[in-house]
C-alpha cells in the first residue's frame, strides 16, 4: 500500500477489520453445511488484532476522518467513510475481543446444533454490522449500520425458528427496533434539513456546526438556515428514541427478556454487550444535539428504567430473564449517566459492563448446557433455564461458580471490580448533579442507590438459588452427574473473570480518576463535591453486603421466603409490571381489529368488486352467448332449414306412385286446357 | 219399333252401363267388381246394336265377356294365397288422392260435356256428305271386305302383334326365374 | 235415330269412371279395370261415328281392332301384375315406390 499516507492506512484497516466478519458470513453462507466454525474464528480473530493495533495508534490522538463521495442526488453529494476517534477504537476494541471470546465458546456450546454454519454466518453478519457502525462517519451511514444489527439480531433471536416463542421473539424485538429507527430517521431528517450535512465530524466535532449553532429567541439559528427551536428538542427526542428502542429503555424494553429465545451465547454478545450498547453509544457519538430538556428527560427515563427492572429481576425465575432484566437496568444507568452530563463515566460503565455482564451470561450458559446433558442423558426432563429447579450445583461446577461470583460482585460494585470504579462513578456524579439541583432532583441519586441495592439483591439471589442450597430437581445421588463445562467454555469464563477485575482498567483500586479509560473522554461540566467520592461507595457496599446476607438467609436457609410470595407487589414485580398486558391491550388488539378491518373490507369490497366485474363479464357473455347462439346462428340455420324445407316439399312430388304422377300429369293438362281454352 | 220405345230401351242400357260402371270403381270387393263389369261388357255390347254395329258387339261380348273378363278371373282365381289375401281395402273415406281423383274426372267431364253440347254434330261438314249404314245392311259383309282390301296390313300387323302379346305374356308369367 | 251426342256423353261418362278408377284405386287389378274402361268408352265413341261411315265402314274397323288390342294389352298387364307381386309382395300400385326420391 506505498503511495498512501498514514491516515489513509489507518481508514484501510478499520476498513478491512469491520469487512472481515462480512467476508466470513458470505463465504459460509455458499460454503457446505456445517463447517464455517473455524473461518469464523479466524476472521473475527484477525478483525480483534487488526482494532488493538488501531487502539494502540489512535488512543488518545487526534481523530482520523477519510471519506469518498457515495453518490449524487440532483446537485446533493453524500459522503461514506471513516471517523477513528477515542470512541470509536475503544467500541471496535471490545467489539471484537467479546467476539473472539463468544465465538470460542460457542464452538463447544452449539457443538450439536445441525444449523451451525447458519449461525456462524449471522455471527458474522452481526459483527460486521456493529464494527460498520462503531466507525461510520456520517449519520446515514450509522443509520445502515444501525438496521444491520437490529437485522441481525432478529436473525439470531430467531435462530431456532422452529420454535414459535422464538420466531416471535425476534418479530417483537425487530419491531419495537423499528420504532426507534423511526425516531432515529427523523431526527436525521431535522439535521439534515437545519445544516444539510450528516458528517459527524463537521456536525459534533469540536468547534461542529452544532457547536456553533445559536439559539436567537424562539429560532435555532445555524450557519444558513434557521427554525424554530423546538425543532432542536424534537431531534434530540427523535435520536433519543432510537437509542432507547436498542438499548431497551422504558417504554420500549418488553423486546429484551423475550429476546432470551436465542442461543445463550447470543445473548451474552448481543443483548449484553454489544448491541445494546449501540444505543449509548449513538448518544455519546451526537451527544452535542442535546438540549437540556432532552438531557433532563435522559435522567428520567433512565432512572425509572434502572428502578423499573431491578424490581422485576428481583422476582423472576428464569436465569437468563434475570440477567435480561439486569441488562436493562445497567443501560437505565448508563443512559443516566449521559443525561447528568457525566459523559466519560458512561463510557466506563458501558466498557465494564460488556465483559462481566458477558461473564454472566457465558457462565448461565454453561450452567444450562450441563442441565441440558443431564436430561438427555437421563431422560429426565424439565426446563433448565429454572432457577427454581436448581441448587447446590457449587462442588459439581466451580467455573461456573466463580466465574459467576466474580461478574455479580462487579455488578454490585464491591471493591477490587471493574464495576466497583464505573458504577460508583455514575453515582458519585448523580449525587454531585442532585446537589446542583434542587427541588425533585435531589431525590434522584437516592432512586438509584436503591437500585443498586436491589441489583445486589437479585443478582445474589440467582446465586444462591443457583448454586449453593440443596439440589432441588436433581436428587444427590444423580448429582454427581453433572460436571463441568468442556475447556473451551470455561477458558472464556476464565478471561472474562480477568477482565471484570479492575487491574485492566485502573492502577488504583479504589478512584476512577486515574483511569486511563476515563481519561479518554471529555470531561463532565459538574461541580465536583470530593466528600462524595468516599461517601457514596461507602454506603452503596455497606448497603449491598447487608442485602446480600440477607439474601443469604433467605434463599440458602431458606428463611422467610415464602411470605413473600403472597403481596401484591411480588405479583406485579413476577408479571414484569404488566407491561406486555398493557401494550397487548393499547396496541396490539387495535391494531389485530384494524387489519381484520381492512381484510374484511378488502375480501367484501374489493374483491366482490372485482367478482361483481368479473360476474358482471359472464353475464354480458352469456347475453353475447344466447344472441350469437340463437339470433345470428339462427338466422344462418333458418336459411339451411328453408332449404331443407323447401326440397322436401318438392321431394314429395316424386312419391314413386304412379296415381300421383298420372293425376298430376292430368291436374296440369286439365287446367292448361281450361285456362286457354275456355276462359 | 217406334221412337220412344227405342229410346227407353237405350236409356235403360246406358243407365246400365254407367251404374254398373260407377259400382264396378267404387266396390271395395274385388271379384264383385269383376262381375259387375261383366254386366257393363254386356250393356255395352247393347248399346253397340243400338249404333247398328252388330258384328262388333258380339264380338265385344266374344273377345271381353268372353275371354277378357274370363282371363281376369281365372288370373285372380289361381293366383296365390297372398295375392287374395293382399287386397287392401279402399281406404274409406274421402282421402286427399281420392279428392284429386274425383276431382280430375269431374274436370274432365265437365270440359267433355260442354263440348259435346257446344258442338252442332248435325252439321259438320263430313257429317252432311256421310252416308249412313242403314239398319237393313250386312255390316259383317262390310267389316270382311274392308279388312281384306283396305284395312289389310293392319290387320296382318294386329295378327303379329297378338303373337308377340302371346309369347310376350306366357314369358313373362312363367315360374322360377324372372325377367 | 239417337242421336249421336248421346252416345258421346255416355262415352264421356264411362271415361272418366275409367279414369277414376286408374287414379284412386289400391288394386292394380281395379285399376286394369279402369283401363279397360277408358278403352271400352273409346270403342264406343268409334261405334257411334261409325254408323255414318258405309263406304270404309273405319269406325267399326277400328272399334275391332281396338277390341283386340285392348285384350292383348290386358294380358301382357296380367302378367306384369304377377312379376311386380313377386318382387313387391303387393299389388297395390302405391307400395311400389322406389322410383321415390
Amino acid at each position: 500500500m506505498g503511495g498512501l499516507n498514514l491516515t489513509e492506512n489507518i481508514a484501510l484497516i478499520a476498513l478491512a477489520a469491520a469487512l472481515l466478519p462480512l467476508f466470513s458470513f458470505v463465504f459460509i453462507l455458499l460454503s457446505k453445511k456445517g463447517g464455517g466454525a473455524n473461518f469464523a474464528l479466524a476472521s473475527v480473530s484477525l478483525s480483534l488484532v487488526l482494532s488493538l493495533y488501531l487502539f494502540s495508534q489512535l488512543w488518545n490522538t487526534a481523530p482520523v476522518h477519510q471519506q469518498f463521495s457515495w453518490f449524487l442526488i440532483g446537485t446533493v453529494q453524500f459522503y461514506a467513510g471513516v471517523l477513528l476517534n477515542n470512541l470509536s477504537v475503544l467500541m471496535m476494541v471490545m467489539v471484537s475481543g467479546i467476539s473472539v471470546l463468544v465465538h470460542i465458546y460457542s464452538r463447544e456450546y452449539m457443538k450439536n446444533d445441525p444449523n451451525i454454519s447458519r449461525y456462524w454466518a449471522y455471527l458474522g453478519l452481526f459483527c460486521f454490522s456493529m464494527l460498520g457502525l462503531t466507525i461510520s462517519d456520517s449519520l446515514l451511514l450509522i443509520y445502515i449500520f444501525w438496521e444491520l444489527v437490529g437485522f441481525s439480531s432478529y436473525l439470531l433471536i430467531g435462530f431456532w425458528y422452529s420454535k414459535h416463542t422464538a420466531s416471535q421473539a425476534a418479530k417483537k424485538a425487530f419491531i419495537m427496533n423499528r420504532i426507534g429507527d423511526l425516531g432515529f430517521l427523523t431526527g436525521i431528517l431535522i439535521i439534515y434539513t437545519q445544516f444539510q450535512t450528516l458528517d459527524l465530524h463537521s456536525l459534533f466535532g469540536d468547534g461542529g456546526l452544532i457547536g456553533t449553532s445559536s439559539i436567537d429567541g424562539d429560532l435555532w439559528i445555524s450557519g444558513s438556515q434557521q427554525m424554530p427551536v423546538i425543532w432542536l428538542s424534537i431531534a434530540g427526542f427523535a435520536f433519543f428514541l432510537g437509542a432507547m428502542a436498542k438499548s431497551a429503555q422504558f417504554p420500549l424494553h418488553t423486546w429484551l427478556p423475550d429476546a432470551m429465545e436465542g442461543p445463550t451465547s447470543v445473548s451474552s454478545l448481543i443483548h449484553a454487550a454489544t448491541m445494546v450498547a449501540a444505543g449509548v453509544f449513538l448518544i455519546a457519538r451526537i451527544y452535542p444535539v442535546f438540549d437540556p430538556l432532552i438531557l433532563d428527560l435522559m435522567v428520567w427515563i433512565g432512572a425509572f428504567t434502572a428502578f423499573m427492572a431491578a424490581s422485576i429481576a428481583l422476582t423472576q425465575n428464569d436465569i437468563k430473564r434475570i440477567l435480561a432484566y439486569s441488562t436493562i437496568s445497567q443501560l437505565g444507568f448508563m443512559v443516566m449517566a449521559i443525561g447528568i452530563g457525566a459523559y466519560s463515566e458512561s463510557i466506563f460503565h458501558l466498557t465494564t459492563h460488556a465483559f462481566f455482564k458477558c461473564l454472566l451470561f457465558l457462565a448461565a450458559g454453561s450452567v444450562i448446557h450441563q442441565l441440558h446433558h443431564y436430561c438427555e442423558k437421563n431422560g429426565h426432563d424439565f426446563d433448565c433455564q429454572d432457577i427454581r429447579l436448581m441448587g447446590g450445583l457449587r462442588k459439581r461446577m466451580p467455573f461456573a461458580f466463580w466465574g459467576m461470583c466474580i461478574a455479580s460482585a462487579a455488578l454490585v460494585g464491591l471493591p477490587l471490580t471493574s464495576g466497583f470504579l464505573s458504577k460508583d462513578s455514575i453515582l458519585i456524579r448523580a449525587f454531585e448533579w442532585g446537589a446542583a439541583r434542587e427541588g425533585v432532583f435531589v431525590v434522584l441519586p437516592w432512586v438509584m442507590v436503591l437500585t443498586s441495592w436491589l441489583t445486589a439483591f437479585y443478582i445474589f439471589r440467582l446465586i444462591f438459588k443457583v448454586f449453593l442450597g440443596e439440589s432441588r430437581e436433581i436428587k444427590m445421588d444423580r448429582l454427581v452427574q453433572i460436571n463441568d463445562s468442556p475447556a473451551q467454555m470455561t477458558s472464556v469464563l476464565v478471561i472474562l473473570s480477568f477482565f471484570c477485575t479492575f487491574i485492566v482498567f485502573d492502577s488504583n483500586p479504589v478512584s476512577f480518576e486515574s483511569s486511563w479509560l476515563w481519561n479518554g473522554f471529555q470531561i463532565s461540566m459538574i461541580k465536583e463535591i470530593s466528600i462524595f467520592h468516599w461517601l457514596i461507595p461507602l454506603i452503596l457496599n455497606f448497603g449491598s453486603i447487608v442485602l446480600i446476607f440477607v439474601a443469604y438467609r433467605i434463599y440458602v436457609r431458606d428463611k422467610g421466603s415464602n411470605k413473600m410470595e403472597v403481596s401484591w407487589l411480588y405479583h406485579v414485580s413476577n408479571r414484569e409490571w404488566y407491561f406486555n398486558e398493557i401494550y397487548n391491550f393499547m396496541f396490539i388488539r387495535s391494531v389485530e381489529k384494524l387489519s381484520l378491518l381492512t381484510y374484511r373490507f378488502d375480501r367484501t369490497v374489493i374483491d366482490g368488486l372485482v367478482l361483481s366485474v368479473a360476474a358482471l363479464t359472464k353475464i354480458i357473455s352469456s347475453i353475447a352467448d344466447w344472441f350469437d347462439r340463437n339470433i345470428i346462428d339462427g338466422l344462418v340455420n333458418s336459411a339451411g332449414s328453408l332449404s331443407r324445407y323447401i326440397g322436401r316439399f318438392f321431394r314429395n312430388f316424386q312419391s314413386g306412385r304412379l296415381q300421383n304422377y298420372l293425376t298430376t300429369m292430368l291436374l296440369l293438362m286439365l287446367s292448361f286446357f281450361i285456362l286457354s281454352y275456355l276462359i | 219399333m217406334n221412337m220412344g220405345e227405342e229410346q227407353i230401351i237405350f236409356y235403360f242400357f246406358a243407365a246400365s252401363v254407367l251404374i254398373s260402371a260407377l259400382c264396378v270403381v267404387v266396390m271395395k270387393n274385388l271379384v264383385r267388381s269383376i262381375f259387375l263389369f261383366f254386366v257393363t261388357l254386356f250393356s255395352l255390347a247393347a248399346l253397340y246394336l243400338f249404333a247398328l254395329a252388330d258384328f262388333i258387339a258380339l264380338a265385344q261380348v266374344i273377345i271381353y265377356a268372353g275371354g277378357v273378363l274370363v282371363l281376369m278371373l281365372f288370373a285372380f282365381m289361381l293366383s296365390n294365397r297372398e295375392l287374395l289375401s293382399s287386397l287392401n281395402p279402399v281406404v274409406s273415406g274421402f282421402k286427399i288422392n281420392n279428392f284429386a281423383g274425383i276431382l280430375i274426372s269431374l274436370l274432365l267431364l265437365f270440359i267433355l260435356f260442354t263440348v259435346i253440347i257446344k258442338t252442332d254434330l248435325n252439321h259438320l261438314n263430313w257429317m252432311q256428305e256421310s252416308v249412313p249404314i242403314n239398319s237393313s245392311d250386312n255390316t259383317t259383309h262390310l267389316i270382311g271386305i274392308q279388312t281384306m282390301t283396305t284395312y289389310l296390313l293392319p290387320f296382318e300387323i294386329l295378327s303379329v302383334f297378338l303373337m308377340m302379346a302371346l309369347i310376350g305374356a306366357a314369358h313373362l308369367a312363367r315360374k322360377g326365374g324372372k325377367s | 235415330m239417337i242421336p249421336i251426342a248421346h252416345f258421346m256423353l255416355i262415352s264421356a261418362c264411362l271415361f272418366c269412371t275409367g279414369l277414376y278408377a286408374v287414379l284412386t284405386r289400391r288394386n292394380a287389378i281395379q285399376v286394369l279395370i279402369g283401363i279397360e274402361f277408358m278403352i271400352n268408352a273409346a270403342v264406343l265413341n268409334f261405334v257411334a261415328f261409325g254408323r255414318y261411315d258405309k263406304i270404309s265402314g273405319g269406325g267399326q274397323m277400328f272399334a275391332l281392332f281396338a277390341i283386340v288390342l285392348a285384350a292383348a294389352g290386358v294380358a301382357v298387364a296380367l302378367a306384369i301384375i304377377l312379376n311386380v307381386y313377386k318382387y313387391f309382395k303387393s299389388i297395390d300400385p302405391t307400395k311400389t315406390n322406389t322410383l321415390k326420391d
